[in-house]
């Protein structure tokens, strides 16, 4: 599941386990009522320190994907059906945002993009 | 926030060629500090006065509350040290180096220490002397983490291992800090390992910290430019400009430090067009701070 996090990026790795986690959760990867593993599991798996994956877990926390219970761990809530689709429209846009920045490095026009896309979705369609 | 390591003032001075002049230094409880640093520049020196094998002319250093020198017995009882060069008596075995470590410190996990000699692969019977450079980096780490330090000084501790020793290391480490919140002091040169771990980074060069921050400040802050049409001068900046080299066509590439978003303004009133703005990893970072720290002369 974490296979994308890069230290070398400028997004802090605590934002990039969080928003992870999110994407699971909008997916339904990860289910209500299944627990996250342990801030020490995971940052010995990840080789991070383990004050960030702490810090990712109370982000996920305050924005209420999570809940933390003292002693056994923490675990994913029942994020309501409208919740999980408005978190999947944010991601579909910063799916693009970040599609459409490096297309402007590169010099892509907005035709050659449209085009590629309808290209790419038909494949995938058929 | 209280600091594990505090250095004020500190002047040290080893013969004529090398010194230490005005190091200020803070390494707050429970951080992962990334100590780095070019080869020369003072981090084992430093290291050696904060634990104190060595004697500055003048500051003062707080480790865990205490002062060195006078309350470095008590300090050292609580600080795991894994030297840059292993200090082990070649003629003992694994097991009596354990041992003989063990009496040293009231805290010694004899269970911890167990379960890490088996991880680690290591041989009750083998002799340190003929043990690999792995093995030997394996049980000095072994030595620094069975005492449950609160404070643990690193000084390239996984320098010339192989990437799964390494691994290994890092891993025993990690788990130590989750479980007890301690706080590490790691000097290294191999910058993507202190990348994944550090959330505080000081650079040393030549005998002076040039920048203390914490990681993501220093990652965040530090950019490349990709400018058009700029002017020949620039006159006041809201970045700092630490280098401008020409790119290709009209394009300039600049290195700049304080770098945030709305300063593109900045840039268009000055009649220039700003093409990109290129992230800059911990590494490109650190070298592009040393050249600037040095100037022209480098």
């Amino acid at each position: 599941m974490f296979d994308h996090i890069d230290p070398r990026s400028p997004t802090p790795l605590y934002a990039q386990i969080a928003e992870r986690l999110k994407v699971a959760v909008a997916a339904g990867e990860l289910r209500p009522g299944e627990s996250l593993p342990s801030v020490r599991q995971l940052a010995a798996r990840l080789r991070l320190n383990p004050a960030t994956i702490a810090q990712a877990y109370r982000e996920l926390e305050s924005e209420g994907f999570v809940e933390m219970r003292q002693g056994s761990g923490t675990f994913i809530k029942d994020v309501a059906t409208e919740r999980r689709a408005s978190e999947r429209s944010d991601q579909a846009v910063r799916l693009v945002r970040a599609m459409l920045a490096e297309a402007a490095k590169l010099g892509i026009q907005k035709d050659d993009l449209l085009r590629a896309m309808d290209r790419e979705l038909g494949a995938k369609v058929s | 926030m209280s600091n594990a390591v505090e250095i004020r003032d500190l002047h040290y001075r080893a013969g004529k060629s090398f010194e230490i002049r005005e190091l200020a230094l803070n390494v707050p409880t429970g951080s992962m500090y990334g100590f780095l640093g070019p080869n020369g520049s003072g981090k084992t020196t430093t290291i050696r006065l904060i634990l104190g094998l060595l004697r500055a002319q003048r500051g003062t250093i707080t480790v865990l509350g205490g002062r060195v020198p006078e309350e470095t017995p008590r300090i050292l009882a609580r600080t795991g040290y894994v030297p840059e060069s292993p200090h082990l008596y070649p003629s003992l075995t694994v097991a009596e180096a354990m041992r003989f470590h063990a009496a040293f410190y009231p805290t010694w996990d004899p269970r911890w220490a167990a379960d890490l000699q088996e991880t680690f692969g290591l041989e009750s019977q083998s002799l340190v002397g003929r043990l690999s450079k792995g093995e030997r980096g394996k049980l000095e780490m072994l030595l620094a983490l069975a005492q449950r330090p609160e404070l643990l000084v690193l000084d390239e501790p996984t320098d010339g291992l192989d990437p799964v020793v390494r691994r290994d290391l890092l891993t025993a480490l990690l788990d130590h800090v989750s479980q007890h919140n301690a706080t590490v002091f790691i000097s290294s040169h191999l910058v993507h390992e202190l990348e994944r771990i550090c959330d505080w980074v000081g650079v040393m060069d030549r005998g002076r910290l040039v920048a203390e921050l914490p990681m993501h400040s220093f990652k965040s802050g530090i950019k490349r430019l990709r400018v058009a049409n700029a002017p020949a001068l620039l006159g006041d900046t809201p970045f700092v400009v630490l280098s401008r080299e020409p790119g290709e066509g009209a394009a300039e590439m600049w290195t700049v430090r304080g770098w945030q978003a709305p300063m593109s303004q900045w840039i268009s009133g000055v009649g220039a067009t700003l093409r990109d703005v290129i992230d800059l990893d911990l590494e490109e970072g650190f070298v592009e701070l040393l050249r600037t720290f040095r100037g022209p002369r480098a």
